[in-house]
């Protein structure tokens, strides 16, 4: 137990992480609001993008631009680009997920007049 | 130009899609010509493809030159050149059928093709990527077209979409997360890089961890029971132009992403904490299996029950890439192929039925079979190859499927796959039984269907003929790329 209590204080940044998916899967579950389930669906988004990052850094990193005359390089000075190029590519998806789902939204409230999940499941019988 | 092929088949509906609002903008009727067309060009690159593939064993293609751990690489193998080949013939055809109800509001929109022709350019990404992250992008592209083309319908299909949105999108995000976390153990993304060192990293709980959540996303997405809630909502609703099209190809593409991960990744024989994987995919795959079957067996809406066969189907397929053999291998490859041409076919009868019949629960198909002899042929030949009879190719697919089953010795699977190949006669026989159903009225005249449907009928039926006959070449094909250590 206290090895475990341990190991999570040494990794403050997964807690986070794990807080934040499982936040976000109860709020799409349990929220009969359907904006509500695409915030949900957003925070587990980002927790996802939260680890990519968390992992990604590095104490006493730079940029990881490699100039001319920089000689031998040494990796541990630079931050790895990959994870944040994965990031940001993450980031565009989500946004675009958004998008989509925000038009889906607004057409159910036009043809539903409600946002309540409960309310429209009753309609669709 | 050989070389380029992979690129050129996803740029050509890409590149037509998103200049199709430009091209269109004052002559909207040349819509569904111009996609025809990007399709028509897709199925002869594909062919040439083939061809290529055929003559040269795989290629990897090094996007600007990079080569693969650090560049982008897309692979262009036997697999990969036929599931693009059948995606390929399989928008052609729906894309004629999409012509039969041209009064429709959807059939006059600019961004309704646009969605089409970039869905498929995101599938031809899916097939080749070799990358774990174009994969995901990929399948974002896909999943995002997919949305919006089920929305398309509008009314109750929007809520539906939003549920599949909500399920699609959780999906990707966990398989975001395995790839990070096997980015973390291993520091590559690519498949064949991955292949070299992820064996001896198998005992690592990221490794594990990240491999769970890599299938687990996927299996929302080629809706692997039990996360195929979204898709019999979704696909019975969508409009009835484009459910072929999604029915066909996306599950059955997320599931090529599956395999190759689970080919190059999971060898025989790999346990984890003293699971060995590849029988617990198996497992699953029986699960899904006999569970589908039996779901399509107890529904009463047509375009449900064909939902639910193909959600059967992927269980099938998935028996036969976990069995650990090259025939079972073969078999579930070449079942693939054939389940995404099957699909396309029901759910056009499907269609067709609801336009000329209003025909959307089993009650209401009595009679049909007296007044429209067209859909009577497609739907038998349908019926044939679903259950897998002889000489359509879903018969030779479940015979290696079993076979490979046999030679592993996995009795129970081979039993799996008999079962739900009865359980599939089932929901078939009560099918006929309402379809040739003598109506109380006297039969009216024989409906004359147009001809955008006995095309896309005629030409759907013949291919899954086709692929019975030709079944002989494929497997060796197919099983000649798994032993050379393709896919």
């Amino acid at each position: 137990m206290f090895e475990l209590l341990g190991t999570l204080i040494q990794r403050p940044n997964f807690v986070v992480f794990v807080i934040l998916f499982l936040w976000g899967i109860y709020i799409m579950a349990a929220h009969p609001n359907l904006v509500k389930k695409l915030i949900g669906l957003y925070i587990v988004q980002t927790s996802v993008i939260f680890f990519l990052v968390a992992f990604s850094a590095k104490d006493g990193a730079t940029v990881p631009i490699i100039l001319a005359n920089s000689g031998l390089v040494d990796p541990m000075l630079y931050a790895n680009p990959l994870p944040h190029a994965l990031t940001v590519t993450a980031i565009v998806v989500q946004i675009a997920t958004l998008g989509v789902s925000l038009a889906l939204v607004s057409a159910i409230y036009r043809r539903f007049g409600s946002l309540d999940e409960d309310v429209i499941l009753e309609q669709l019988k | 130009m050989s070389s380029n092929l992979p690129v050129l088949l996803f740029i050509v509906p890409f590149v037509m899609g998103v200049s199709m609002p430009l091209l269109t903008a004052n002559r909207p009727s040349w819509c569904p010509n111009l996609t025809l067309g990007a399709f028509g060009i897709m199925l002869l690159l594909s062919i040439a493809n083939l061809r290529v593939v055929l003559a040269q064993g795989p290629i990897e293609y090094a996007f600007g030159g990079w080569a693969a751990p650090i560049g982008i690489a897309w692979l262009n193998d036997s697999i990969a050149a036929i599931v693009v080949l059948i995606i390929s013939l399989v928008s052609v055809i729906t894309q004629i059928y999409g012509r039969l109800d041209a009064t429709n509001t959807l059939a006059k929109s600019i961004p309704y093709y646009t969605l089409i022709l970039i869905m498929v350019s995101g599938l031809v990404g899916i097939i080749f990527a070799a990358d774990l992250f174009n994969v995901f992008v990929f399948l974002e592209v896909v999943a995002l077209t997919g949305y919006a083309l089920v929305g398309a319908a509008g009314g109750k299909a929007l809520v539906y979409a939003f549920r599949y949105l909500l399920l699609g999108s959780f999906g990707a995000t966990l398989y975001l997360l395995g790839l990070a976390h096997l980015y973390v153990a291993t520091g590559t993304l690519n498949m064949a890089d991955l292949a070299i060192r992820l064996p001896e990293l198998m005992t690592s709980t990221a490794v594990a961890g990240g491999l769970i959540y890599i299938f687990l996303g996927l299996s929302i997405k080629m809706a692997l029971i039990p996360l195929h809630s979204w898709l019999p909502d979704a696909y019975a609703n969508a409009p009835s132009s484009i459910a072929p099209l999604l029915a066909s190809t996306v599950t059955k593409v997320s599931l090529v992403a599956w395999i190759r991960i689970e080919y190059s990744l999971i060898a025989q024989g790999v346990e984890v904490s003293h699971v060995p994987v590849l029988v617990l995919l198996e497992e699953i795959g029986v699960i899904a299996a006999l569970i589908g079957g039996a779901l399509a067996l107890i529904q009463t809406n047509l375009k449900r029950m064909f939902a639910y066969g193909g959600i059967s189907h992927i269980g099938l397929i998935l028996i036969g890439v976990s069995l650990g053999n090259t025939t079972g291998f073969a078999g579930g490859m070449f079942y693939l192929i054939n389940d995404a041409v099957m699909q396309a076919s029901l759910f056009m009868i499907a269609g067709a039925l609801v336009y000329y019949h209003s025909a959307h629960t089993l009650e209401d198909l009595r009679g049909v079979g007296r007044q429209s002899p067209w859909l009577t042929g497609a739907l038998v030949v349908a019926a044939v190859a679903m259950v897998g009879l002889p000489p359509t190719g879903g018969f030779f697919g479940k015979w290696n499927i079993i076979l490979g089953a046999l030679e592993a010795q996995h009795y129970f699977a081979a039993f799996a796959v008999l079962a739900s190949t009865l359980l599939t006669l089932a929901y078939f026989l009560k099918i006929f039984s309402c379809w040739f159903h003598q109506p109380q009225q006297t039969p009216s005249e024989p409906l004359v269907v147009s001809n955008a449907l006995r095309i896309s009928l005629g030409a759907i039926s013949i291919s899954m003929i086709a692929l019975g006959l030709m079944s002989d070449t494929i497997f060796q094909f197919l099983i000649e790329s798994i032993t050379n250590g393709g896919v």
